[in-house]
């Protein structure tokens, strides 16, 4: 029993969550330590404003990489869901929660449009995407003529991405919302293990009569869909829509997610380790500042943690493939070749 | 002269699974050695040994009288030994020529290629085997015969000392069967060893000048071919006893469950398949590799749907188009490869059982640990699965109890009509009684199963009827208490002696 | 022939057709100098190309060449600046590239990590440390570095002829050379290759090495191009050279494509701009036009093995 207990406790400590979480403890206490102004509420808030958006879609790619898939339009998503809130708004004259309906149906039908190609044609994930973040960017640049901006917004508005509510960010509550919701999907439901089902074997999934197909394309959607939500809030904190809203923000998301623990070939990672990544980056960013270091440093380190992250996570999911490997060699031999 | 080749005791495990035990064997230049075996005898284990493809664990390898103490696929290449696969390990996307010419130059890359050189090459080898095959072509638009034919020209072309071809007939038409043999015996007049895998009975005495038989990873006799008549072979390859002892069948069968209508589906081969399984029944499905038996089962589970002919479930017409309606209308298939297929290797024990009844046990799509655990710990104490808890990843288990989770995954599904495919491929000899008291039990309780084995004492065993496959389609309806020869000779399609299957 | 290289074809159809349009519709286009400095300002892009494609052809991706870009071409200036004469400030911008490129295949073919987040790490830590280091400085090139200190025009065509002699290169040594047709086999199938005696894991990392040294050769050649080195040069480098790889018909699951098809898929996205332009239509449209261009591409290849596995 002590044996097992054990192992337990060696179970959590050797998590990737956990060692992630005492690298962000550690970087708290020492830019705490560096900066006098860095522990302050002020700027705790200030951390979670500019990290909001990257969160939300940082969160709903965690499902996109577990079906071991990657949604590299998140970002040019973003931008174009920036300019066509802003143009619903101003130029349909729609009522700004109309326009930001309608905004959250344009994201949830341009991540159907990825979840199309990917489940329909099987095409791979990455082409998909990389087509599509040409293509919404593209879209973007063409509705605004590159040019037109879309402010004065009114201060109702602009409550959301640069007030306080309750004492809080006016935006945290929403980013709390969805965390919790994405958290449940992905650990506390059906949807969740059929994500990590299809990620660690798709062939297996099918065999198990997971509508596959389906559950990738939730997926994807939900992706668009808070793709489109970030848009929003992006506008409120910037008090601005422009077409280059969210350039290269896909990038800090697939960070975040493979920082917190989530594997690249898909099955492995959660929510809370996306949410811890996004964290690391966070405070690293903002407490470098504080500790008087270029700003650039921090994105050195960004590099170097996923380097590490990735090598502690990969190394051994290697180790299994190569061992897992020699048997099931063995048995392939033995399927059956369909005769002609 | 001392052999060509020579194995002394060579052996195998893959975990518990003991592939090889001990075998020997020996190749002279200028012979053609056949080995015969059933399907898991080891052949394939024992191919991939003298390749280089696998190390084995004890045992000597002497090529041409030099002991050779390492074998790896680079150093085979080098002593002259090449193989030719059941499933051609060709690069898809290159041409013909190319793939030859990988093969057979030195894997230097400062080299230039000489494209003509290479073309010659190869259309010269495709024609010394009769093959009408454009060396310009893509191999991922050859058929797979014509892929084979590429690898023999490769073979061919390497000049090997030391030829093994596994089954290269399995997928050829009479006139491309003709003009390998005629290839096959111009390499021994040239003082090549050939060795030659083959389920066909008929191949082996026109072809092979000694024939060894291989039976659970041991080697039980080689002999000159025109010693023996095919009932010898045929005694030699199944003529283990019956050393487990089977439960009993079940009393008289119920209603009709399962009923298959001339049942074709083009994708995979499936030709006019008629069958009944009744509630109660075990009927078993007998057949060799290739014949066609998974690809049916795939068919029946909505894998690959069928395109003709009529499925009845309990006398009512349906159509299954997906594994999920399969499960819907009370079906299950426990796959052949459970590690790909069977189990999620790194999910829970918990996770993999109520994997096809997320529905069910899950209202509202959110899981309930408890529920889940309970039910799981029903299974693993059911089906004795040998484990630390329902929260441990499928992978970590032994074969047996590997299979017995994919088991517990479709019992929970409470299932009308079962399908399982080889359920006691690779499980210890324990795990196997186990499995066979199982099938028996869930017999009596009505449900009606289907299950496909290679294993002929276990067809023999557990079945109440045994139906026995053949180029797709079901040649033969046998009672259960038929004797091994018979199920065998069916499955060689003995009885239809001369006629070449395509 | 034709059905081979079905991909290719089309797409070299499209760059006639689109051509074809802008002769009759906006002569223009035709103009020489214009049309100069558009084929001088895609050269580099070229040479970086053809190193995405070997890299995709081994079935791997590097999306870190965007930052490798700057570093060399920061690196190039520099030199130039303390008086190195470009033949020798060029090849360590060459050395330069293949030095990260060395990173980039250690870490792959070595520790075998997915190839996409490595590049993507790498890419971060280039980028923010040539950042932090030069904090976005320009650096001015002397007089005699631009063109090469020949004219424009001599310049100009200088580039074009060297990425078109080394793109000639490159085609002969995928098509010629066994190691060429090894980047190929690995692609194909990495398995049946170790089998015929090739070492994979060592092919990919050449493949690395090497788009690593063409980058820093594209670097220098944007360098002359102008006054000044922008440190932010190469920003979406990666992604522009992706989608002329996937246009020109390369496969993303490795094996199959070439050179040539990467040749007609980049001057296709290369025209678009300018065609929008003498075609009287916003530029904006720019991108959007070139995603739909890599959708259409990929969709069409979909659509096609959808087809052949019915048939």
């Amino acid at each position: 029993m002590a044996d097992s207990t054990g192992k337990f406790w060696k179970s959590i400590l050797l998590r990737h969550e956990t060692i992630l979480l005492i690298v962000l403890v550690l970087e708290w206490l020492y830019f705490n330590s560096v900066g006098p102004r860095f522990g302050s509420l002020g700027n705790t808030f200030d951390i979670v404003r500019h990290s909001v958006e990257i969160g939300l879609l940082a969160l709903v790619m965690t499902p996109v990489i577990l079906t071991g898939g990657i949604d590299l339009s998140v970002g040019s998503l973003l931008g174009l869901c920036a300019i066509l809130f802003g143009k619903f708004w101003r130029d349909a004259g729609m009522p700004l929660p109309v326009a930001g309906v309608c905004t959250l149906g344009i994201g949830a039908l341009a991540g159907g449009l990825n979840a199309a190609l990917i489940t329909r044609l099987r095409l791979p994930p990455l082409i998909v995407t990389l087509g599509t973040y040409s293509l919404f960017r593209g879209l973007a640049e063409a509705i605004t003529s590159g040019v037109d901006t879309f402010t004065n917004f009114p201060a109702s508005f602009l409550f959301l991405g640069q007030d306080r509510w309750l004492g809080i960010p006016a935006q945290a509550p929403i980013f709390i919302i969805v965390a919790v919701a994405v958290w449940l999907l992905v650990h506390g439901t059906t949807f969740g293990r059929s994500f990590r089902a299809i990620g660690f074997a798709p062939e297996g999934a099918r065999y198990a009569g997971i509508p596959v197909n389906r559950r990738i394309a939730l997926a994807y959607v939900l992706a668009g869909a808070v793709a489109a939500l970030a848009a929003i809030i992006y506008t409120a904190r910037l008090g601005q829509a422009k077409a280059d809203a969210g350039t290269g923000y896909e990038l800090f998301a697939i960070t975040a997610v493979v920082l917190g623990g989530t594997s690249i070939f898909g099955g492995i990672g959660s929510v809370h380790g996306t949410l811890l990544g996004v964290a690391a980056i966070a405070v690293l960013n903002n407490g470098l500042v504080h500790a008087r270091q270029p700003r650039e440093v921090a994105g050195m380190l960004t590099g170097g943690l996923l380097l590490l992250a990735l090598s502690s996570s990969a190394v051994p999911r290697l180790f299994s493939r190569l061992r897992s490997r020699k048997p099931a060699k063995a048995t392939q031999t033995v399927s059956p070749t369909p005769a002609s | 002269m001392p052999p060509l080749l020579q194995l002394a005791n060579v052996t195998k495990s893959f975990g518990a699974v003991r592939a090889l035990k001990g075998v020997s064997f020996d190749l002279q230049g200028g012979e053609i050695h056949a080995l015969l075996g059933e399907n898991g005898a080891g052949k394939s284990t024992l191919i991939k040994v003298v390749t280089g493809a696998h190390q084995p664990d004890g045992g000597t390898i002497t090529v041409a009288g030099q002991l050779v103490p390492h074998l790896s696929p680079a150093s085979a290449h080098k002593l002259g030994i090449a193989c030719i696969y059941q499933q051609p390990a060709l690069f898809p996307d290159l041409t013909v020529a190319e793939n030859i010419g990988l093969r057979l130059e030195p894997a230097t890359a400062t080299r230039t290629v000489n494209w003509p050189g290479r073309r010659d090459r190869a259309a010269k080898l495709l024609k010394r085997i009769g093959a009408d095959i454009d060396p310009d072509t893509e191999v991922r638009n050859l058929s797979m015969p014509e892929q084979q034919l590429v690898e023999i020209a490769c073979a061919l072309g390497a000049e090997a000392r030391i030829v093994i071809m596994d089954e290269p007939t399995a997928s050829l038409t009479q006139k491309e069967q003709h003009l390998l043999f005629a290839v096959v015996r111009g390499l021994r007049d040239n003082g090549v060893g050939v060795i030659y895998i083959s389920h066909r009975l008929e191949e082996i005495f026109a072809l092979a000048d000694r024939v060894t038989v291989l039976r659970d990873g041991e080697s039980v006799g080689t002999s000159k071919t025109d010693d023996m008549t095919e009932t010898s072979l045929i005694r030699l390859m199944v003529g283990r006893e019956v050393s487990q002892i089977y439960p009993p069948a079940a009393g008289a069968p119920g209603e009709v469950a399962l009923s298959l209508k001339n049942v074709s589906c083009g994708a995979s081969g499936i030709k006019n398949v008629t069958l009944e399984v009744r509630a109660g029944e075990v009927v078993g499905l007998a057949g060799l590799v290739g014949a066609g038996r998974t690809e049916l089962a795939r068919v029946l589970f909505g894998l690959t749907p069928a395109d003709a002919g009529e499925i009845a479930l309990q006398g009512r017409a349906v159509v299954i188009a997906s594994p999920a309606e399969a499960i819907a209308k009370g079906m299950a298939y426990v796959p052949e490869d459970r590690r790909r297929h069977g189990i999620i290797l790194e999910m829970p024990i918990a996770a993999n059982v109520t994997m096809a009844i997320q529905r069910r046990i899950f209202p509202g799509a959110w899981l309930r640990p408890k529920a889940e655990r309970q039910l799981t710990l029903e299974y693993i104490r059911d089906l004795a699965v040998k484990t630390y808890g329902p929260e441990a990843p499928g992978g970590s288990l032994s074969g047996g109890n590997q299979q017995k989770v994919s088991l517990a995954r479709w019992l929970a599904t409470k299932p009308k009509v079962l399908i399982l495919d080889e359920p006691t491929q690779g499980v210890d000899v324990g795990a196997k009684s186990e499995i066979h008291k199982l099938i028996r039990r869930l017999a009596r309780e009505g449900m009606a199963v289907l299950m496909i084995s290679s294993d002929l004492p276990e067809i023999l065993g557990m079945s109440d009827r045994i139906a026995v496959m053949r180029g797709g389609t079901i040649t033969a309806m046998l009672p259960g208490k038929s004797d091994a020869h018979e199920v065998m000779s069916a499955a060689l399609g003995q009885a239809e002696k001369g006629v070449a299957a395509c | 022939m034709l059905k081979r290289h079905f991909r290719e074809w089309s797409v070299a159809f499209a760059l006639v057709l689109l051509l074809a349009i802008l002769a009759v519709a906006a002569p223009a286009f035709y103009q020489g100098q214009p049309l100069l400095s558009l084929m001088a300002r895609e050269a580099p892009t070229l040479v970086v190309a053809c190193g995405m494609a070997l890299v995709i052809i081994g079935r791997q991706i590097d999306i870190s060449v965007g930052s490798q870009f700057a570093i060399c071409s920061v690196c190039a200036g520099l030199l130039a600046a303390m008086k190195w004469p470009l033949a020798l400030a060029l090849p360590a911008a060459i050395a330069v590239g293949a030095v990260m490129g060395t990173v980039n295949g250690a870490l792959v073919a070595g520790l075998r990590l997915p190839s996409i987040v490595v590049t993507l790490a790498t890419m971060v830590t280039w980028r923010e440390g040539l950042r932090w280091l030069r904090q976005g400085e320009f650096v001015n090139l002397p007089d005699n570095a631009q063109w090469f200190g020949f004219g424009q025009a001599a310049g100009q065509w200088t580039l074009i002829f060297a990425a078109v002699v080394l793109f000639i290169l490159m085609v002969m040594g995928m098509r010629h050379l066994s190691a060429g047709r090894f980047v190929h086999a690995v692609g194909s199938d990495a398995e049946a290759a170790r089998l015929a005696g090739i070492r994979p894991q060592f092919v990919t990392f050449a493949t690395f090495v090497l788009i690593g040294a063409l980058t820093g050769l594209a670097a220098g050649m944007n360098v002359v191009q102008s006054p000044q080195v922008d440190p932010k040069s190469g920003t979406g480098l990666e992604l522009k050279t992706i989608a002329a790889v996937v246009v020109g018909g390369v496969a993303i699951s490795g094996g199959r494509g070439s050179l040539w098809g990467v040749f007609a898929g980049l001057l296709l996205l290369a025209c678009v701009s300018p065609a929008l332009t003498h075609l009287h239509v916003q530029a904006y449209w720019e991108k959007a036009i070139q995603g739909a261009i890599i959708l259409l591409a990929v969709v069409a290849d979909g659509l096609r093995s959808k087809t052949i596995k019915h048939n």
